[in-house]
């Protein structure tokens, strides 16, 4: 099988700054396609820049807005992972990425988990998605699409895999921080990554694909160090950290099919045993008044209420 | 600075400083992400240009080192800003930065306009008769916004914007003066404790004399940052290090072997000090109010001035 050259776009986008943005994936994913790339892949909000707060609702798009269906134009022969603030039908902001292929916008991941603690105050500007699948692409594989904090969460790559990802794509605006000496690459933030990024190709035998932008929006800086981990969990590509680029890099698909058929993981993955665990936990929970009453626990008992009334 | 080598060796094998192993940093980041930071600033804000008060000690002699990396030595204006008091190495040890670094400088001797407002050799100046007894803390914070005016005016001149110089440590224990010294446009250490200044500066290449000397805020003779504050700053940034940055409790720094007193007294300096690293606070009136929910980025696609 001939190789599939992935392109990451590991670029600084200009905060607020959406035609500019605009023009420079419409710029990049002509590079990538002159590269001879199959796949190009964008950072988290790298069409609007990351620290947006209240400018997120002036520079949200809707799926069909005219912009992202332009840029969607410029796919007929390579697909685009871009990522951008979505306004849906009722006014809610989501933290969106799209895979744009063929000419048109094919598939929309609406960023699940919201990072609202330390640096963060995601929540207070977005809504949170609440759907997790995967999308059949033209390359022939099934892709899985995550936004940044979504791969803190183990059941995000879990369910992709489950769900017949072969390439699960992380996009992500990740803040650099915690500077110390002892880290591996000297930011504790880009050490855990890669610590993450290995250990969920290795356990769902994907590929890992993880796109960082840098540069820096107001005082927090983008560490970039963008990767491709193969299904085995080995690095087959680490971007340099911090700096700008195209950076190109050729994975054989094939290697999926290699790693599931001499390490059958996700053949023997039990997800009804999960499933029925996960009920009786969330019953549990829920019964000792300590789970979130909200969408997680549909069947919360009535606390015999019957008896009362 | 790789870890295991926590203590780096001047140039005749002696330590430059003392280093708490836990506040070691590698240097390449941070040296990367502040010139970064400089020079996002200025693009973003529409300016080419910064400038500085450089006083001849190592936290404005690291910035003057990383902005002229970032925008390069013929963007950059040094300014000294010395008192009648003020000690002449700190004036001879800013010439020696500027001479490295091949910026421009320009001296103000802030006599005149301190001397103005307190009064001299028995003459009373506009601040009147009382101001001629007036105190070090008086003066002392004075003298930082004369400097912060002079800095502001400078900027005008220079069409460049102020680039800040002061470090965590004195932030966070409150040892700076509310738009004195710690007025600027933005600043590039003041998430590096001074430990950590100490590595960068090293890496940099700062003087290896601005590095070992005593800090100081040379405010009065014989002034130093460490006989003030009752500690040593390898002291003071590791208790603050595991009090913020780790979060440790007070029973926790005890048991690390903190002396209770000194907990006790810097957790209290961080505390009265708080109103100086925020912005004054604005009575909430109406629908939308700055800094509370009219919530934007200070620089965004129109805000640059030019």
């Amino acid at each position: 099988m001939k190789p599939l050259r992935i392109a990451l776009a590991q670029l600084a986008p200009r905060l607020g700054g959406l035609d500019e943005n605009l023009a420079r994936h419409r710029a990049l994913i002509g590079e990538a396609r002159t590269g001879g790339a199959g796949l190009v892949v964008f950072p988290e909000l790298g069409l609007t820049g990351y620290q947006l707060q209240d400018l997120a609702a002036e520079v949200a798009m809707t799926a069909d807005d005219p912009r992202l269906q332009g840029l969607a134009a410029e796919t007929r022969d390579i697909s685009a992972v871009v990522s951008f603030v979505e306004e849906s039908p009722d006014h809610r902001l989501f933290i969106s990425a799209a895979l744009l292929e063929d000419g048109e916008v094919r598939f929309i991941h609406r960023k699940l988990f919201l990072p609202t603690y330390g640096l963060f105050d995601e929540r207070r500007f977005f809504a949170a998605g609440d759907r997790l699948r995967t999308v059949d692409s033209r390359l022939g594989v099934r892709l899985g699409l995550a936004v940044c904090e979504d791969f803190w969460h183990m059941a995000v790559p879990e369910t992709l895999a489950l769900d017949g990802a072969q390439m699960i794509i992380n996009v992500s605006s990740s803040p650099g921080r915690d500077l110390a000496a002892v880290h591996e690459v000297g930011l504790g933030t880009a050490a855990s990554w890669r610590n993450l990024l290995r250990t969920y190709a290795q356990l769902t035998t994907t590929f890992a694909i993880f796109c960082n932008r840098v540069g820096m929006d107001e005082t927090i800086s983008f560490w970039g160090g963008s990767e491709v981990i193969g299904p085995s969990g080995e690095a087959v590509f680490s971007a340099p950290l911090f700096d700008e680029g195209l950076y190109f890099v050729d994975v054989e698909l094939g290697d999926v099919r290699r790693e599931r058929i001499g390490l059958p993981l996700l053949r023997d993955e039990r997800p009804e045993l999960h499933l029925r665990e996960l009920r009786r936990v969330l019953a549990e929970r829920t019964e000792t008044d300590l789970g979130d009453a909200g969408e997680t626990s549909p069947q919360r008992p009535d606390h015999g209420r019957a008896e009362r009334d | 600075m790789p870890p295991g080598e926590p203590r780096p060796d001047g140039e005749h094998g002696a330590p430059l400083f003392e280093l708490p192993p836990e506040l070691a940093i590698d240097t390449d980041v941070a040296r990367r992400v502040t010139v970064d930071f400089i020079r996002n600033q200025l693009r973003q804000a529409g300016f080419t240009k910064g400038l500085l008060g450089l006083s001849g000690g190592i936290d404005s002699a690291l910035v003057a080192y990383l902005a002229a990396e970032a925008v390069g030595p013929e963007n950059l204006l040094c300014v000294m800003m010395p008192y009648r008091t003020s000690s002449p190495e700190s004036e001879d040890h800013a010439r020696l930065v500027v001479d490295r670094l091949g910026c421009r400088s320009d001296l103000v001797d802030i006599s005149p306009i301190v001397d103005g407002y307190f009064g001299h050799d028995g003459q009373a100046g506009s601040g009147g008769e009382g101001a001629l007894e007036a105190g070090s803390l008086r003066r002392g914070n004075f003298m930082a916004r004369a400097r912060m005016c002079t800095l502001y005016d400078r900027s005008v001149v220079w069409g460049g914007l102020v680039v800040g110089t002061g470090n965590k440590t004195e932030s966070l224990i409150g040892y700076t003066t509310l738009f004195g010294d710690s007025a600027c446009a933005f600043n590039p250490i003041g998430d590096l404790y001074k430990s950590q200044v100490r590595q960068v500066a090293v890496a940099v290449g700062v003087p290896e004399e601005i590095i070992r000397k005593a800090p100081s805020a040379d405010l009065w003779p014989g002034q130093t940052d460490e006989l003030e504050g009752g500690f040593t700053y390898p002291q003071l940034d590791r208790m603050l290090f595991w009090m913020i940055d780790k979060r440790r409790s007070d029973e926790e720094l005890l048991a690390m072997g903190f002396a209770e007193a000194a907990v006790a007294r810097v957790k209290r300096l961080v505390a009265v000090s708080e109103f100086k690293r925020q912005v004054p606070p604005v009575a909430k009136l109406g629908p939308r109010t700055t800094g509370v929910d009219y919530l934007y980025p200070r620089r965004r696609p129109g805000s640059a001035k030019r």
